[in-house]
């Protein structure tokens, strides 16, 4: 008996040990800044950014990483019912943030964009995807411009050159198939939007945001019109199978497809992987799939960092944002990840990034909201199940998007 | 004497039960009758959401699948757990030939879907091996089948270990008894041993009807219910239209249906199985 | 020997994936090809590999709470999961067959839907970014299984062993703790490695409910890495880390073999 208690005891007193940990009851000033993110795989950059931000304006900052951007957003929504409450969090552009600025959660920044907009820190250029009815929220925690990484050591065995018009591009493609290579990358899973926004980006820039806003459907025949150039491409044979689980940085490096369409920030898959830029792999921008148009469409993609109109400190989180923005810290957070900045005074080491960013900064494209944030959540969903659809069997284009239209419709009924 | 006292050893698990799992379950309850986007207040739905259920093609697959799985579970990882438990039980040095079983348990999902990867890749191992040309992942039901591959591959060390257990627990003297009257092989064991090991059998059975039910991770983290929503399960269709799309109603109904029928399942078969031992 | 036959073939098999975990593992990052997966490469990277995927995380206290999360959690739920079989059972409580279904019932919810719901009430009791209450829901999921398990273990046992204890005048709790306890080691030992590796690799509660480094388990700082594609994690390095940590489950399966060895197995006294 008396063994037993003694090894009740232990259980008791480890349960108490386990007591730690912060609970609430924050102070109002703080040195230290939590940074709620669903780049769970950052951390070491935002731990980086909070040791840098501690040395230069005396507030460190720590992250706690999500890796399910779905679950991260259900935690962020339902933090604001509770008293746990972010200093920093990331968030989407687009209609998740008009949501949550509608609800009057999100610090007002306008301030800190005027700001830094004068000090040539951030581009006005920027500034409409972080407007909701006239303000400014949040500030941009990445940009990415999305374009075409390609396997350079291929294009050279083949004495291909970067396109400079579709049809160029086409013609590429064809070469690299009568040569046994494929051309194009593309999945079935969650990044099956792609080629979609692209094309109809390429095609009807206009009509690509009226659909985005409800104003257009996707039976449309201007829309129907893209799918079926999709088709085409994919019937051709140049692209890979969409169900291939291969990491897409691995698809590039071994050749297994010619060409990678993402974001600029895939650029670190290609470092981690030891390519080198200009001579393993380079970058194009994709040309525009009808010549009349008067600017390249280019996918853009920017993800904000917010604070709380209620944060625990709003000075301080407040004060955070803003040397969020300066070429300090924006040098460091593009630079430790090889991606570009949205502060257009960070220099990129990447040549072909470098140049992109700066034409973007200066106007030469038309830049275009990428899908996953243009789109609503609930017309999202459907809309990458009918592409993962679509690009496993692409006969069924006219299926899909009336799938897909169906729920745009129901969506648009109670939200327009 | 005993009898107030004994409600005090069953109260903890009781206890921790009721508030941490059932408590939080009613919420979602409450949800399913409602219009919520996890922002805006809930809106009083009354029985839409569960209407809406028998108008979606969409879970007519997920209910499809899961059935695929709930079957193909009891099969493969049970089925063949049961196998290796009764080759391996009373060998001498048994316990080792289970390792190689009982590795693949240690890894987690995500690592899951890594190893996996270059197996199940277009022109990948498995591809090679079986001498065919084919996206294991991509058309249905095939995919699921190729998704239950990998599960039995994780799970069968699991289901072995707790068949070994019950293989243990079995008294020797009926076993002898048979011997002695000529019994073995495979009479031995499905006249002897079978009928003994059942306690633990019905423990097997058990979990893997519940968890077989509520199959999440492995599609989510191989297919995330794709391509086109051909291999989702209930479990992921409810997280789809709750977490993805911001439609809280609507999957908490999804859920609502996958937990009754989770319970209704799990009260026909234990009523069969637990009251007669 | 036809059953070693079978044994070791089918051992063969479910060992071509583990292979496949550990050759490319241990593949210099920059030399993984999907193409050549099985061929392995003459370079030993795995702790390389490792070393980059947890660079500049602060992995130490991580360790220590996950390591105590999934040793306390199943050590309290295998307990108070036998107590509540054995009253059940051997106790024979009135209604036992639902106080039983009762238990087991918090299996069937779905977890990922008691996510939001516990967050917030977490918050409200002060349970959030606590080790507490990380211990507390892993306990909880840990129960009904504890019980199924020994619930229907101690169904097996013969009565009579409780009567006899009882004649010599032990209390029940005595007998409980004494008798019945050390005779289910093999079924606790299963069910502890089953909830122990569950804990250990568990990602959904361990996000939703925590937030310091300190207190968040290990796995949640892992997985990104395997899934994000914004990361842009070499193969062979999200490999290293998945194999890594998991090495405490495999050294929890090797240390418990024993215990599940023909002959040692107490079921059996009549």
């Amino acid at each position: 008996m008396h063994r037993s208690r003694v090894a009740t005891l232990g259980v008791a007193a480890l349960v108490l040990a386990a007591c730690g940990g912060n609970g609430a009851g924050t102070p109002q000033k703080k040195t230290e800044l939590t940074l709620y993110n669903d780049k769970g795989a950052w951390t070491k950059y935002f731990d980086e950014m909070g040791a840098l931000s501690k040395q230069s304006i005396g507030l460190g900052m720590k992250p706690t990483g999500y890796t399910d951007s779905a679950q991260y957003q259900a935690f962020i929504k339902a933090s604001f019912r509770t008293n746990v409450k972010p200093d920093l969090f990331t968030w989407q552009t687009g209609g998740m943030l008009a949501e949550i600025v509608k609800q009057k959660q999100v610090a007002d920044t306008t301030a800190v964009w005027q700001e830094a907009i004068k000090a040539g820190d951030l581009s006005p250029d920027l500034a409409p995807y972080y407007t909701v009815g006239g303000k400014q929220y949040c500030v941009p925690m990445n940009v990415a411009y999305w374009g075409m990484f390609y396997n350079k050591k291929i294009f050279d065995k083949y004495d291909l050159k970067p396109p400079q018009t579709w049809d160029d591009l086409v013609k590429t493609a064809e070469t690299l198939k009568k040569n046994g290579v494929k051309a194009f990358y593309h999945t079935s899973v969650l990044f099956s939007f792609v080629w979609f926004e692209q094309l109809m980006a390429g095609t009807d820039p206009d009509l690509y945001d009226r659909l985005s806003t409800g104003k257009a459907k996707y039976t449309d025949p201007g829309v129907v019109q893209v799918m079926e150039r999709w088709k085409q491409l994919i019937d051709a044979g140049y692209f890979i199978n969409p169900g291939d689980k291969t990491d897409p940085g691995d698809v590039l490096k071994t050749g297994k497809a010619a060409m990678v369409s993402f974001g600029t920030w895939f650029n670190t898959s290609m470092t981690t992987r030891s390519m080198k830029a200009g001579t393993d792999y380079d970058f194009f921008v994709i040309p525009n799939v009808n010549p009349a148009l008067p600017k390249t469409s280019m996918i853009f993609e920017s993800g904000p960092l917010c604070s709380l109109a209620k944060a625990a400190d709003p000075d301080a989180s407040m004060k955070y944002l803003k040397w969020w923005t300066t070429a300090q810290a924006q040098e460091k957070w593009a630079t430790s990840r090889g991606d570009v900045s949205a502060n257009p005074k960070v220099t990129i080491s990447d040549p072909a990034l470098g140049t992109v960013t700066k034409d973007a900064g200066g106007g030469k494209y038309r830049l275009v909201n990428r899908y996953f944030e243009a789109t609503p959540p609930q017309i999202l969903t459907a809309a990458l199940d009918g592409f993962g659809k679509f690009v496993t069997e692409p006969g069924t284009y006219k299926e899909v998007l009336e799938t897909i239209q169906k729920e745009a419709d129901e969506y648009w009924s109670t939200h327009q | 004497m005993l009898g107030r006292f004994r409600y005090g050893y069953v109260a903890p698990a009781a206890l921790l039960v009721a508030v941490l799992l059932y408590a939080p379950f009613v919420w979602t309850a409450y949800l399913s009758l409602t219009r919520y986007d996890g922002l805006e207040p809930p809106v009083w739905a009354g029985l839409a959401n569960f209407a809406k259920l028998f108008d979606d093609a969409a879970l007519l697959t997920s209910t499809r699948n899961t059935l695929i799985w709930v079957i193909g579970t009891m099969v493969l990882p049970v089925g063949l757990g049961l196998l290796v438990a009764v080759l391996s039980y009373d060998i001498r040095g048994g316990a080792w030939f289970r390792v190689p079983f009982m590795l693949p348990y240690a890894l987690s999902g995500a690592g899951l879907a890594m190893v996996w990867s270059p197996v199940l890749s277009h022109d990948g191992i498995a591809n090679v091996l079986l001498g065919v040309d084919t996206a294991f992942l991509q058309e249905a039901p095939a995919n699921t089948f190729a998704m239950l591959a990998v599960w039995t591959w994780q799970q069968l060390g699991v289901n072995c270990l707790l068949f070994v257990v019950g293989l243990q627990s079995i008294p020797r003297e009926p076993i002898e008894a048979a011997r002695l009257d000529g019994a073995s092989g495979w009479r031995l064991f499905r006249h002897v041993i079978w009928p003994l090991m059942r306690p633990l059998t019905a423990v097997v059975v058990g979990l893997a009807l519940v968890s077989s039910l509520k199959t999440f991770d492995i599609v989510w983290v191989l297919t995330q219910g794709g391509p086109g929503r051909n291999s989702e399960t209930l479990a992921v269709t409810m997280y789809k239209e709750t977490f993805v799309a911001s439609d809280y109603g609507y999957g908490s109904a999804v859920a609502v249906l996958l937990t009754v029928v989770t319970g209704l399942a799990s009260y026909l078969y234990l009523r069969r199985q637990v009251t007669a031992t | 020997m036809i059953r070693r036959a079978v044994l070791v073939l089918l051992g063969l098999v479910w060992l071509g994936p583990t292979y496949l975990l550990l050759v490319n593992a241990a593949r210099p990052a920059s030399g993984y090809d999907p193409a050549s997966a099985w061929i392995p490469s003459g370079d030993f990277a795995l702790l390389e590999n490792f070393g980059r995927a947890v660079e500049g995380a602060n992995l130490g206290g991580s360790l220590a709470s996950t390591a105590l999360y999934s040793v306390v959690s199943p050590l309290l739920g295998v307990l108070i999961g036998a107590l509540a079989g054995y009253v059940i059972v051997v106790l024979r409580l009135r209604h036992g067959f639902w106080w039983f279904l009762l238990i087991f019932g918090g299996t069937v919810f779905p977890s990922q839907m008691l996510l939001v719901p516990l967050f917030v009430g977490y918050s409200d009791a002060g349970l959030y970014d606590s080790r507490l209450g990380l211990i507390l829901i892993y306990t909880a999921i840990n129960v009904p299984l504890a019980a199924f398990v020994l619930r229907n273990f101690y169904s097996g046992i013969a009565f009579s062993i409780f009567e006899a204890a009882r004649m010599d005048g032990a209390s029940t709790f005595r007998v409980f703790w004494r008798i019945y306890l050390p005779m289910s080691l093999p079924a606790l030992a299963a069910v502890f490695i089953l909830e122990f590796t569950f804990i250990w690799n568990d990602l959904i509660f361990g996000l939703t409910l925590t937030q310091t480094e300190d207190v968040r388990p290990v796995m949640t700082a892992i997985a990104g890495l395997m899934t994000d594609v914004y990361a842009g994690t070499p193969v062979p390095v999200g490999l290293a880390a998945g194999l890594v940590v998991s090495l405490p489950t495999v050294v929890l399966f090797l240390a418990t073999q024993r215990l599940f060895a023909r002959g040692l197995s107490l079921g059996s006294v009549q």
